[in-house]
């Protein structure tokens, strides 16, 4: 039986991870010929519904999507009757009138793409909501470190940064511990959920986070303005406790460790201008990635009635 | 005339079940006994096997009138209390405009007078139930108001509520208490733990109702007021309630919703909305510790929290969906069927906690199977069966975890001055 959404990573098998990424490679070796499209979804619409700022995942979804021919058509928020205070409820009847095929939703609010599905036969792909799941963020991550190890049994991967608000963090915890990999938290404890995962171990304290031996160092983006109330003093104060810092990216140079991060990055937080020369920084290869995860997701879902 | 035959007669005072005949008239309960014998012009109903007890009284409904009535209104909530076997309920006063005033607590009780049951109202503490400025609490009272409450809400400053206490604790009437720290409870969408991690919604930890509970029930102790605490969902806050009652020198109440008793943080899955409700659902040790203090006296009643919503706001996501769940209807057949029917307590502790207590603390004389008492009963029968479907529930919503499930008893008869209200 063909799967209509992809809402999160938690509802997918292991033989469904492993399948996505395998049909990945295909997509991805595409990108290299001159031609850098085939006709798979020729005469089927997608419909892009950003109801959060995004360029990466946006354009990204949309790139994937014609690479593969199918109609997009970007549903604008600002100007539409969305603004104008139409339920949620309403667009989607009116999407569903229109017969698209595909929805791909980003929204603020955990839980949002899930009810969008139950109400359409389209295909709905979360493309992030809330602090819930970002699943097509982990599939290119997970493709991404394939790439390098393509066993990632055991493997150590130390996701740092704002873990408590991330819907990358949970999506990509989960599928990196699905495929058999160990995955480690470290940040300020205001930004560690008090009530862990089982199989996640967490770190407060960078140097002891460094002594469980990382492979691959997972950076996540650490922002201001989302807290409420303050999670902690400043950014100068972040960078210095959690950041990767230059004397930092000297160690971790010469012990091989990998970089990853979902992007954007915040320069001067997170990480240090040095790091996006890192010959080890794994960012750019998971923007590409994800053109490549995106599309054998959307050849892979299957509408209701098809 | 009726005449129940073969009855099991329950009572607050004892497990046992007394099996007798019982004949009404004129409204009133007229003999119980095993020798009576059937009157000619008496209807005969042979209740062989089957529960004759007080009906229910629910303590704390939402019938969503004036302003909500897609949701419910006082007519439809009342038929849905009938079929849940409950013949007398206390409103809520978040309707809107909020029953914070004489003119419109009229309106609601003439309303609740229209129906066949007993329809009491609370009324706000403060207009609009903003926090800031004193309701008409004298009007009120002149109505017959004894509850006061924000419900939905707590008072957020605890001076206003200091002061109302004051003034209207010699007016015989009591407060009632939703207990949230609002800047701790956040999106109040979901207790803080695995749950809310894995959805990604912020957390509204235990420690923002309790941290009120025992506020309120400090304002109570300092200005010799009546608290009610209402719907405690968490272990430490039912805990810090019995500290309280132990020290002996607060009038201090508090309730217990069934769905706090019999549901956890587990059984949301993903994202189901008729599993979200304020305060929210903690753990499965929350759940046997509140278990522990029903039996052991620490909640003086079971009260629903009667949250009708639409179908239309509970199919929206998470957050956004409305707090709340149905509970007339599903109460005291999934008492029966979670607890009764297993011994964990007997039909007297339903029958306390849900038809006489809640009577008793509004100020009503309590309707036991006694001779010369009001014929306000209902018949159970425990063999039966009752499947929640939407035809059958009688409520405008059906924003319940029981929806189209199967539990064990039915209620076969329900009645209320010797008047059949329902007969199945």
């Amino acid at each position: 039986m063909p799967r209509k959404d992809l809402l999160d990573i938690h509802s997918l098998s292991r033989e469904e991870i492993i399948s996505l990424l395998d049909q990945s490679t295909p997509f991805k070796e595409i990108f290299t010929r001159s031609v850098k499209k085939v006709p798979a979804l020729k005469g089927k619409s997608v419909l892009m519904l950003f109801y959060e700022a995004s360029t990466r995942t946006h354009s990204s979804f949309e790139v994937a999507a014609k690479r593969l021919s199918a109609d997009v058509t970007n549903f604008d928020v600002p100007s539409s009757s969305i603004s104008k205070g139409e339920s949620v409820r309403e667009t989607i009847e009116t999407l569903q009138a229109m017969r698209t095929d595909y929805i791909i939703v980003r929204h603020g609010r955990s839980g949002l793409p899930a009810a969008i599905a139950k109400m359409t036969n389209a295909s709905v792909i979360n493309a992030g909501d809330g602090a819930h799941a970002h699943p097509t963020q982990a599939l290119l991550d997970a493709f991404t470190l394939r790439e390098i190890y393509p066993d990632l049994t055991g493997k150590k991967i130390l996701l740092i940064g704002d873990i408590l608000h991330s819907r990358v963090a949970r999506s990509t915890t989960e599928i990196f511990l699905r495929l058999g990999a160990c995955v480690a938290w470290l940040a300020p404890g205001s930004l560690l959920p008090l009530y862990p995962p089982a199989g996640v171990t967490c770190f407060t304290d960078y140097e002891t986070a460094m002594r469980w031996e990382p492979c691959a160092l997972y950076l996540l983006r650490v922002q201001m303005e989302r807290q409420d109330v303050q999670y902690f003093p400043s950014l100068r104060e972040y960078h210095r406790v959690y950041g990767i810092t230059e004397a930092r990216l000297k160690r971790i140079a010469g012990e091989g460790i990998h970089i990853m991060h979902p992007g954007p990055v915040n320069r001067g937080v997170e990480l240090c201008d040095a790091v996006m020369d890192y010959p080890l920084s794994l960012i750019n290869q998971q923007v590409e990635n994800g053109i490549a995860v995106r599309m054998s997701v959307l050849y892979s879902l299957k509408p209701n009635g098809e | 005339m009726l005449f129940l035959s073969n009855c099991l007669i329950a009572s607050e005072d004892s497990p046992a079940l007394i099996p007798a005949h019982v004949l009404v008239e004129n409204g009133r309960i007229k003999a119980i006994g095993n020798g009576l014998t059937k009157p000619d012009q008496a209807r005969e109903i042979d209740a062989k096997g089957r529960i004759l007890m007080p009906a229910m009284f629910d303590a704390h409904v939402h019938f969503r009138e004036p302003g909500f009535e897609a949701k419910e209104n006082i007519a439809s909530g009342a038929r849905a209390a009938i079929n849940g076997g409950v013949t007398g309920i206390v409103m809520m006063p978040n309707t809107s405009p909020a029953l914070d005033n004489p003119a419109t607590i009229r309106t609601v009780l003439e309303a609740g007078r229209a129906t066949p049951i007993t329809v009491l109202t609370s009324g706000c503490i403060t207009k609009g139930r903003h926090g800031k400025e004193l309701a008409a609490i004298d009007g009120m009272r002149n109505l017959g108001v004894k509850m006061l409450t924000d419900d939905g809400d707590s008072v957020y400053d605890p001076a206003v509520l200091y002061r109302a206490m004051l003034y209207s604790k010699e007016f015989g009437m009591f407060f009632a208490s939703h207990c949230e720290v609002p800047e701790i409870a956040g999106l109040r969408a979901l207790t803080e733990g695995p749950t809310a991690f894995r959805l990604g919604i912020k957390g509204s930890p235990a420690c923002a109702e309790e941290i009120i509970i025992d506020r309120d029930i400090r304002l109570a102790h300092a200005t010799g007021a009546h608290i009610h605490i209402q719907h405690v969902s968490s272990a430490l806050g039912m805990e810090t309630i019995r500290w309280w009652k132990d020290r002996g020198d607060v009038k201090v109440t508090a309730e217990v919703a069934p769905h706090h008793l019999l549901f956890s943080e587990d059984d949301i899955g993903d994202f189901d909305t008729n599993y979200k409700m304020n305060p929210p659902l903690r753990t499965k040790l929350d759940n046997a510790k509140l278990l522990e203090g029903l039996k052991q006296g620490v909640f003086d009643l079971i009260a629903t929290d009667h949250a009708p919503h639409t179908a239309f706001e509970k199919s929206q996501d998470f957050v956004s969906a409305p707090n709340g769940v149905t509970g007339l209807e599903t109460a005291l057949i999934s008492l029966y069927h979670y607890y009764v029917h297993s011994n964990v307590f007997g039909w007297d502790l339903v029958v306390k906690r849900y038809s006489a207590e809640p009577r008793r603390f509004m100020g009503l004389e309590p309707v036991p199977i006694a001779e010369g008492k009001p014929a306000e009963f209902l018949l159970f029968n425990p063999e039966g069966s009752t499947t929640f479907t939407a035809d059958y529930m009688q409520s405008r919503s059906q924003n319940t975890p029981f929806i189209n499930q199967t539990l064990r008893g039915s209620i076969d008869l329900v009645v209320k001055d010797g008047t059949i209200l329902l007969e199945r």
